[in-house]
């Protein structure tokens, strides 16, 4: 059996790097599409000044970029390196968006990068224009096949496991890339990333505004990024509510954490706007409910109910007493993978198989399984709920913010009238932390949500890890976090220093740096001409 | 022939929209949605830039000054 501390530590360095490396995608994914908008203007009329934000902004998004493929490079490697049972259990099915995921990043995304950075003088408007969209669509096709990847884990579909290969099949590619979970979490996490791009789009211009620099391009760049944070935090609130909904048939303990509901009550259920909850005594501490609110956001009705913990416990427990002659079946298939009353016993109890892995930590040889064990594994089944409960409220507040303050600097905006509200502009720029939290708080719900399990309701995290030795994965652990902290230290320091920068003046010594440098082909490089191509 | 070329190429386009459009709007809603959320939100963003330069010339033509944004 592989060490439980062993376990802790690859979850922990998973966590790690997954939390470092989602601080850079999600500006990634807004930033992409803001870029997109401004030489979408620049294009269609010909201003210089569209050009020159999306040269500036261009800058620091690829900074963001640079940093957020470096980071996430090594979490594709842990699924081999410290989760190789996972792995081997379910890459058939995982492996494909994986890898259409890394040909999206590497090749698509990349390509398309190279040309919108050095391309800006050697393409025509029309053609740079359609590099940009392709960038921001590749970037967001990216992360659309981690987290069909990440649905499959949350709510497996379009999968089944073979009792003779003793790992999952893929039984249906469509059904893998329409589960409900893959699509409601795509649509909320991307469009989570629009929100990203446009608080810090406003935030730096709202610096600018501040400083009374770039006045021009910082108050275009502000007005375009409040219009499209105010329709993408509107997206994302309602989509994170589609979610829900999908969660509460896919997922019922995942909610059940999230809305601190222990004991199953009649409908209509009040929702818990503050708890405390205790894992141990099962019960809140300070509850301030609001009556019959939790019925109208989980069922859409004020009749409607969903599971609590208690009852979700209850079903456990019969799972698990159902998965054990599942595992004992696989067990005899093993030692003859031909034994039909095996298989006969298999496919009868196949539904409930994670449940008899879940308990076989307490009881490794399930003919001894005692009752309290069973009730132990059918404890096990529900995820952290303090952890999850407060991540969900993290999530949600720091969301209903950006809206609030979306709203607002939209409507001064429009009015033309940011430039005096200095405490607007200050706020905006307090505001640039608050969708980096909220993401993070998000990833969080999303997979402490899902323990003990690494695939819901199939392949325990217990027994998905390697076997390293605990020096191991210390040592990786802190290498990673010592790492990644530096990545952190450049990118903030790269950030600072080019917004400090600023934009470069059209014209400017800076702007003609950026001109193209004449090609090796057969001359001195620098007896080349140094001129410079414009379309402006 | 070039229009007739262009005129085919945005045919094509088309009939693919309209395909996709059937395809996600039985299998993949929420991909649906954010297709058509995603290109709202841009063109939406965009105008407002759009919308600021227009208030700002027609500001510039009243005083009588050159209009703002033309570098």
């Amino acid at each position: 059996m592989i060490n439980g501390t062993v376990v802790d530590l690859s979850r922990l360095q998973f966590a790690a790097t997954a939390l470092y490396h989602f601080l850079f995608v999600p500006l990634t994914l807004g930033m992409s599409f803001l870029l997109a908008a401004m030489e979408t203007v620049y294009v269609t009329t010909g201003r210089p000044i569209y050009r020159q934000m999306a040269m500036f902004w261009g800058r620091l998004f690829m900074i963001n970029f640079a940093l957020g493929v470096a980071t996430g490079l090594t979490m594709e490697f842990q699924f081999g390196t410290n989760w190789s049972f996972y792995s081997s259990f379910v890459g058939d099915i995982f492996g494909a968006p994986l890898a259409i995921e890394g040909l999206m990043a590497f090749f698509m995304e990349s390509t398309f990068i190279g040309l919108m950075v050095f391309g800006w003088h050697r393409l025509s408007k029309g053609q740079h224009l359609a590099v940009t969209w392709l960038v921001a669509l590749a970037s967001n096709l990216s992360a659309l096949w981690i987290l069909v990847a990440n649905g499959f884990m949350q709510d497996p579909q379009g999968a089944a496991f073979d009792p003779t290969t003793m790992r999952m099949h893929l039984t249906s590619f469509q059904d893998l890339i329409f589960s409900p979970d893959a699509q409601s979490k795509f649509v909320h996490t991307s469009i989570a990333g629009y929100v990203t791009g446009a608080i810090f789009v406003a935030g730096v211009s709202a610096y600018y505004l501040l400083r009374k620099r770039h006045v021009d391009l910082a108050k275009r760049s502000f007005r375009m990024a409040v219009l499209f944070g105010v329709l993408a935090t509107i997206g994302v609130v309602t989509l994170g509510d589609a979610l829900g909904f999908v969660d509460a048939k896919a997922q019922p303990t995942k909610l059940a954490a999230m809305e601190g509901l222990w004991k199953t009550e009649e409908a209509p259920l009040p929702l818990n706007l503050i708890a405390f909850p205790s894992q141990a005594k099962q019960r809140n501490y300070g509850a301030v409910q609001i009556p019959a609110v939790l019925s109208l956001l989980e069922t859409h009705s004020l009749y409607g109910t969903v599971p609590a913990i208690d009852a979700l416990e209850r079903q456990a427990a019969r799972q698990v007493e159902d998965g054990i002659p599942a595992v004992q079946a696989l067990e005899a298939l093993s030692r003859n993978p031909q034994d039909p009353a095996a298989l006969a016993q298999f496919d009868a109890h196949r539904e409930d198989l994670g449940y008899g892995f879940l308990v076989q930590r307490y009881a490794p040889d399930l003919a001894r399984v005692t009752p309290a064990e069973i009730r132990q594994a059918a404890k096990d089944s529900i995820p952290p709920v303090a952890a999850v409960f407060w991540s969900f409220r993290v999530m949600v507040g720091l969301g209903l913010a950006m809206l609030a303050f979306f709203v607002l600097a939209t409507l001064y905006s429009l009015r033309n009238r940011v430039q005096e509200k200095t405490w607007l502009l200050k706020l905006a720029l307090w505001m640039i932390p608050l969708p980096f939290l909220a993401d993070e708080a998000g990833w969080l719900v999303a997979e402490l949500g899902r323990q003990p399990w690494t695939v819901y309701g199939v392949l325990p995290t217990w027994m998905s890890a390697s076997t390293h030795s605990v020096g191991y994965m210390a040592f990786s652990l802190i290498g990673f976090v010592v790492l990644y902290s530096t990545f952190i230290a450049i990118e903030m320091y790269l950030m600072v220093r080019t917004i400090r920068l600023g934009p470069a003046e059209p014209g400017g010594p800076r702007d003609r740096e950026s001109a193209p440098r004449p090609m090796l082909s057969g001359r001195p490089f620098a007896a080349a001409p140094q001129v410079a191509k414009r379309e402006d | 022939m070039r229009s007739f070329l262009y005129f085919l190429l945005f045919m094509v386009v088309a009939v693919m929209i309209v395909v996709l459009a059937a395809i996600l709007g039985d299998e993949g809603a929420w991909y649906f949605a954010w297709l058509i959320g995603t290109t709202m939100i841009v063109l939406v963003s965009a105008a407002g830039g759009a919308m600021l330069d227009a208030t700002e010339d027609q500001l510039a033509r009243r005083q009588g000054g050159d209009p703002a944004g033309h570098g």
